[in-house]
């Protein structure tokens, strides 16, 4: 086989996750609409919290502002989960037709997933539009907006082999919801999606900090809002690469034993 | 060589000890026990390549689990299986190419897109020339009639619809075997017969090794010479249809229609029913001959129609479910 011929089976998957999530016309602009409104939401929120302190942590207005609509945009993306589907085979047993095709059923769930991601990806131009009507976003230097995008990328594939471990724990347990809602609330919270990290007291901003989730939001978010000093982007690069070797890692361990757990168990 | 054989192929499935009721749901959670199951137990088998066998059973009998075995996405506890030359546990990714599989009651069609989508994914996935592809689908879409729906969302497609698309997208890239796991289950009278039509037509034009697992008899007679039973995780025949009806089809019934309804008493033969003025005789042919006894019928009485009815392959069936599976079964008890 030729490396084409190859990967053609991967291109494709995530060219029809395209289309199948281009089907979906209420739920796309439904998403562009909910995020229009939260943004309103968080500058409201933000403004009338600054009146009262100017700026804590050191971050301005305009910043927080910037940083929390960036976020949200960032999301759009980010909470794209392509691996759920694992969840959803398992369940409803059709994880067997799909081992009975000449594919790598992981790199399955990753195309795929890249494919809807890679649709979330247009509903962020029209969300941006939109929100530049409500509030102002700055927009960084150049090679401050490069390493945010290397950082963004990173902190996707970290979130990519998170979602991959939660559903892959439905070889085990069937159901995941619980658990999936803890460590999503954990990394939105935790990660800096929500709220800076800057602004966690003491200890628990240091907790945060060196959690994996920060690699996902944080990261890049700080990178961009100009709170992560130059000086230091190539550590925060490696942090993130860290947490996603630590990730792909157990995610290849994980899948092993869930694979053969199939093949001994017949899914 | 055969295509596919498997020698003393066994799998025991392993599950944790179930205790009834709520106190009974935390004590499995903490139990360590096991229960096992054995779903095959020791099936050998050997298929020719162009063979097309109907592989039967009661449910729960293991022909899953076998199926399972032979595509490579179970590994058998003890035992062999070897498929096209392949251990397809071993290889599940090279086994998959040379095996289509049609499943009844679920769909590998993606759903929300159109039908045409699922097969330019489909060749993709087993990188299909460009040019096979086109022959593939214009014979498929002509066979089965698919010009009209090739274009419309899966989800919006009747189920006899869907079934043809489902088995175009198993036969597109030239599989050597086909599964087949009740593949006509829900389907109107016509539905069914193309399908099975297109399933007869494969086998014999392509030289396709059909294995088709189904509970419509009516399927496995039209579409199969040789037929293996299984039971309770063992295969109990291997053979062909004519050869257990000649075993198990010791008897016939002799169906009566008289002028006018009145008793009917032959020696040699047994009644069976009686409804109106059509009368049911039940005789063994190896005793009676049927134009023999038709003849001492016509003497006897005033008659408009004869016709003898053979034992279908269902009841013969059903009669090894209830009974076991013997080579010179006993007398048939009267139904």
């Amino acid at each position: 086989m030729t490396p084409a011929e190859r990967v053609e089976p991967y291109v494709e998957f995530a060219r029809k996750a395209f289309s199948r999530e281009a089907t979906y016309r209420f739920e796309v602009i439904s998403a562009i609409g909910s995020l229009v409104l939260r943004v309103y939401l968080l500058r409201s929120v933000w403004t009338a919290l600054y009146a009262q302190n100017a700026a804590p942590a050191g971050i301005p207005l305009h910043a927080m502002v910037t940083y929390a609509t960036v976020a949200l945009l960032m999301s759009l993306i980010l909470e794209v989960d392509g691996t759920r589907a694992i969840r959803e085979k398992i369940r409803e047993g059709t994880i067997a037709t799909d081992l009975m095709k000449p594919i790598n059923l992981p790199l399955y769930f990753f195309s795929d997933g890249l494919g809807m991601t890679l649709f979330a990806a247009f509903t962020v131009v029209p969300s941006l539009l939109l929100a530049l009507l409500l509030v102002h976003v700055d927009v960084p230097s150049p090679d401050a907006l490069a390493a945010f995008a290397v950082a963004f990328v990173l902190g996707y594939l970290v979130n990519f082999f998170l979602n991959f471990l939660m559903n892959v724990i439905a070889f085990w347990t069937l159901e995941t919801f619980a658990i999936q809602l803890m460590v999503r609330w954990a990394s939105d919270l935790l990660g800096g999606q929500i709220l800076p990290l800057a602004f966690f007291p003491g200890i628990l901003g240091q907790i945060a900090q060196s959690l994996p989730f920060a690699a996902i939001y944080s990261t890049p978010l700080q990178i961009y809002i100009g709170t992560l000093p130059r000086s230091q982007w190539a550590a925060a690069f490696e942090a993130q690469v860290m947490w996603l070797g630590v990730f792909a890692l157990c995610s290849y361990l994980i899948w092993r034993l869930a694979a053969r757990r199939v093949v001994v168990q017949g899914g | 060589m055969p295509i596919i054989q498997t020698r003393e192929l066994r799998k025991v499935f392993r599950a944790v000890k179930r205790y009834p009721g709520a106190i009974g749901a935390l004590r499995t959670l903490l139990s360590r026990e096991h229960v096992d199951r054995v779903a095959v137990e020791g099936v050998t088998m050997s298929l020719e390549a162009g063979e097309l066998v109907g592989y039967i059973g009661p449910n729960g009998a293991g022909k899953s689990t076998t199926i399972k075995m032979l595509t490579g996405i179970l590994v058998p506890t003890s035992g062999e299986v070897v498929v096209a030359g392949l251990v397809p546990y071993r290889e599940r990714k090279r086994n998959a190419r040379n095996i289509g599989v049609v499943f009844g009651q679920r769909s590998q069609l993606y759903w929300d897109l159109p039908l045409i989508e699922s097969f330019e994914l489909l060749r993709a996935i087993y990188n299909v020339p460009r040019a096979r592809y086109k022959h593939n689908m214009a014979r498929f879409t002509e066979m089965l009639e698919m010009g009209d729906f090739l274009s419309t969302p899966v989800r919006q497609l009747s189920l006899g619809q869907r079934m043809r698309g489902d088995f175009a997208a198993a036969m597109l890239h030239d599989p050597q075997i086909l599964y087949l796991d009740e593949p006509t289950i829900g389907l109107d009278v016509v539905a069914k017969e193309a399908i099975r039509t297109f399933i007869a037509r494969e086998n014999a034009e392509r030289g396709t090794t059909v294995i088709l697992t189904t509970h419509d008899l009516i399927d496995v007679e039209r579409l199969c010479r040789r037929i293996l039973l299984i039971d309770h995780g063992r295969l109990v025949y291997d053979g062909e249809i004519e050869t257990l009806k000649e075993q198990y089809g010791t008897h016939r019934t002799l169906v009566v229609q008289l002028t006018e309804p009145q008793d009917v008493s032959i020696d040699g033969t047994e009644l069976v029913s009686r409804e109106g003025n059509v009368v049911r005789l039940r005789f063994d042919r190896r005793e009676t001959s049927a134009d023999q006894l038709i003849r001492r019928v016509a003497e006897k009485y005033s008659i408009t129609d004869v016709s003898i009815e053979e034992p279908e392959l269902e009841s013969i069936i059903r009669r090894i479910y209830l009974e076991g599976y013997e080579a010179s079964p006993p007398e048939e008890p009267v139904a």
